[in-house]
C-alpha cells in the first residue's frame, strides 16, 4: 500500500517533467543532445522510482536500515530537506518579482522611447 | 455646445507580420475613419526581427517597440499600459495576422459603450464558421480549463479581440507574458467585479494565419501556466 502512495505521489512529477520535455523540443526550444540526456535522466529516474520496492525489500532483507533511535543522519537529511523547501520558496518569490520588475521596466522604456 | 468625441484607442500586438501588418492597419483605419470616433492605431512590435515597426508606421500606425521579445501578453500590456496613460476613452486588442475583420472591432466598441461593459471578448466559437476542427477542440478545451480553474463561463477565452472601457484600462493587471493571459486576465477582471461580456465574431483564416496561429503544443503549456499560477495564487 505505501508503495503505490509512493508511486502515484511521485510518477505525475516525473510524467509532467516528460511531457515538458518533449513540449520544449517540439517548440524548438532545446537541442536534440539536451533532449535525449533529459529523456534518460528522468526515464532512469522513473525505474528507479518503480523499482524502489524491491530494492527496499532487499535491503530491510540484509538490514541495511537497522537503527533503533533517530541517527545524525536521519536529523541532517530532515533538516536539509526543509531548509530547501525554505530556500525554493524564497528563490521563486524572488525571481518572480524580479520578473515583474524587468517586464515593467521593459514596458515602460518601450512606451518612453516611442513618444521621443 | 458640441458632444465631445469619444478617444478609441486600437492596439495591434505585432511579431514578425511584415507580410500582413500593412493591410491590417489600412483595413481598420478605413472602417474607422467612418465611424464617430476619434482613434488611433498602436502597434506594438514585440521585438520582431522582420519590417513590421517600418511597415506599420508608413501605414499611419503609433509604432511602440519592445527591445525584446516577450509574448503576446507582455507586448498587450504595454498597448493597454500606453491607452492608460495617453487617456483614451476605450481600447481594443486585435491580432496582427489578419484573423479579425475591422468591421467586428468597431461592431465591439459599439457594444461596449452601448452596454456600459467594461471587458468584451470578440468570440470565434459561437457561430465556428471557417475554423477547422482541431482549432475549434483546442480553443474550446482551453475556455473549458479556464472554467474549470477560475469559474469563468467564456465561449473563447482565447480570442484575441477584445474591447476594455477606461475603468478596465486603468485597474486591469495580469502577470503571465505569454498566451495564457486572455485567461489570467478574464481571471483577474472577474476579481475586480467587472462586467464582462461577449459577442460573436468571425475569424478569417487565411494560409499565413494557418501557418502563424498557436499550435496546440503551445496549448499545453497554456494550461500548465494557468494551474501553476492558480496553484501559487493559493499560498501568496
Amino acid at each position: 500500500m505505501r508503495y503505490i502512495i509512493l508511486v502515484l505521489l511521485n510518477l505525475p512529477v516525473i510524467l509532467l517533467a516528460l511531457v515538458n520535455i518533449v513540449i520544449q523540443y517540439k517548440m524548438k526550444k532545446m537541442s536534440a543532445r539536451r533532449f535525449q540526456h533529459q529523456i534518460i535522466l528522468w526515464i532512469v529516474t522513473l525505474i528507479v522510482l518503480v523499482s524502489s520496492f524491491p530494492i527496499y525489500n532487499y535491503a530491510i532483507g540484509n538490514s541495511l536500515f537497522d537503527s533503533s533511535e533517530l541517527s545524525l543522519f536521519d536529523i541532517a537529511q530532515t533538516t536539509v530537506i526543509i531548509y530547501m523547501v525554505y530556500s525554493f520558496n524564497n528563490q521563486r518569490r524572488r525571481i518572480e518579482q524580479n520578473e515583474k520588475m524587468i517586464r515593467d521596466l521593459h514596458q515602460e522604456i518601450s512606451i518612453r522611447l516611442a513618444g521621443k | 455646445m458640441s458632444k465631445k468625441r469619444i478617444k478609441v484607442c486600437i492596439v495591434i500586438p505585432s511579431y514578425n507580420e511584415e507580410a500582413v501588418i500593412g493591410d491590417v492597419i489600412d483595413g481598420v483605419m478605413n472602417i474607422f475613419k467612418k465611424s464617430a470616433y476619434d482613434f488611433d492605431i498602436v502597434c506594438i512590435d514585440d521585438g520582431s526581427r522582420d519590417k513590421t515597426a517600418s511597415i506599420a508606421q508608413k501605414h499611419g500606425a503609433i509604432v511602440i517597440r519592445h527591445i525584446l521579445n516577450i509574448g503576446a501578453g507582455g507586448a498587450t500590456a504595454t498597448g493597454l499600459s500606453y491607452a492608460q496613460q495617453s487617456g483614451y476613452d476605450v481600447a481594443a486588442t486585435m491580432d496582427a495576422d489578419g484573423q479579425h475583420a475591422p468591421e467586428d472591432v468597431l461592431k465591439g466598441v459599439k457594444i461596449l459603450i452601448k452596454d456600459d461593459a467594461d471587458l468584451i471578448i470578440g468570440s470565434r466559437l459561437i457561430t465556428t464558421e471557417g475554423m477547422s476542427r482541431v482549432k475549434i477542440i483546442g480553443n474550446k478545451g482551453l475556455s473549458f480549463v479556464t472554467y474549470i480553474l477560475f469559474g469563468i463561463n467564456s465561449t473563447d477565452s482565447q480570442s484575441g479581440l477584445r474591447i476594455f472601457s477606461r475603468k478596465a484600462l486603468v485597474s486591469l493587471r495580469w502577470k503571465t507574458s505569454g498566451y495564457e493571459f486572455c485567461s489570467e486576465m478574464l481571471w483577474r477582471a472577474k476579481q475586480q467585479k467587472m462586467k464582462i461580456s461577449e459577442y460573436s465574431i468571425q475569424a478569417i483564416y487565411t494560409e499565413y494565419s494557418k501557418a502563424k496561429g498557436q499550435n496546440n503544443w503551445n496549448g499545453i503549456n497554456i494550461v500548465k501556466s494557468l494551474l501553476r499560477r492558480r496553484v501559487e495564487e493559493m499560498f501568496e
